[in-house]
């Protein structure tokens, strides 16, 4: 696919671990690995919206265009 | 009380039910064969006994049949294990949708001994396009679960 997801960038900038990610946003691990290895067909605005919150970061940050 | 855990009970007993006439057909098709020879009126373009051709042509398509129903069997399985919209499932409707259109060309070939196994065949065909459509349907509903699935 042609949008790569930064997640771990971000998380190891961040300092944050996978479980605690998940925690925050509210999702379970298994779905946040999903993200993370860029298996997701689709992510929500509403989950991208806890994600950057909990980074404190952009979408863009998140995602990007290759 | 009728549910749905009976409902798909009932379809289990009944694929059984067709499972087992197939195999006492198997027993019984030359002795089909003969009485079909006995009572058939029709015409083809071949003359003659039909005993021999109507063997044959029930032999070949009891293969079908069977395949048919083991397929169907799997798929009434899958479903009460509540996995639906699944790659395996599709794979049983592409065998079911499969082995009605080769029963209907079976039919087809056999019908130069008798012009009425054009009907057979027709039938045949027709309930093989249907599940063809059916199994196109459960393709595009197993992308879009997986699309749903991977939607986080």
């Amino acid at each position: 696919m042609a949008i790569m997801v930064n997640l771990d960038v971000m998380m190891a900038k961040r300092k944050i671990s996978s479980n605690e990610l998940a925690e925050k946003v509210g999702i379970t691990p298994a779905n946040l690995s999903i993200l993370k290895t860029g298996k997701a067909k689709a992510v929500r605005f509403s989950t991208l919206d806890k994600i950057c919150e909990a980074l404190d970061c952009q979408p863009g940050d998140i995602l990007e265009h290759v | 009380m009728w549910t749905k855990t009976r409902s798909l009970m009932l379809s289990r007993i009944l694929v059984a039910g067709l499972f087992f006439l197939l195999c006492v057909l198997v027993i019984c098709i030359p002795f089909i064969a003969k009485w079909f020879d006995a009572i058939s009126v029709g015409k083809g373009l071949i003359k003659g006994s039909v005993t021999v051709p109507v063997c044959i042509m029930l032999y070949i398509c009891d293969i079908f049949a069977f395949a048919a129903v083991i397929s169907l069997n799997r798929l009434l399985g899958n479903i009460n294990r509540d996995s639906v919209f699944t790659e395996e499932n599709t794979r049983c409707l592409r065998i079911i949708s499969w082995s009605c259109v080769f029963a209907g060309i079976t039919f087809a070939v056999f019908s130069v001994w008798r012009f009425e196994f054009l009907f057979a065949a027709f039938f045949a065909c027709f309930l093989g396009l249907v599940m063809r459509v059916l199994k196109n349907v459960f393709e595009k509903a197993v992308e879009i679960k997986s699309e749903n699935d991977f939607t986080i």
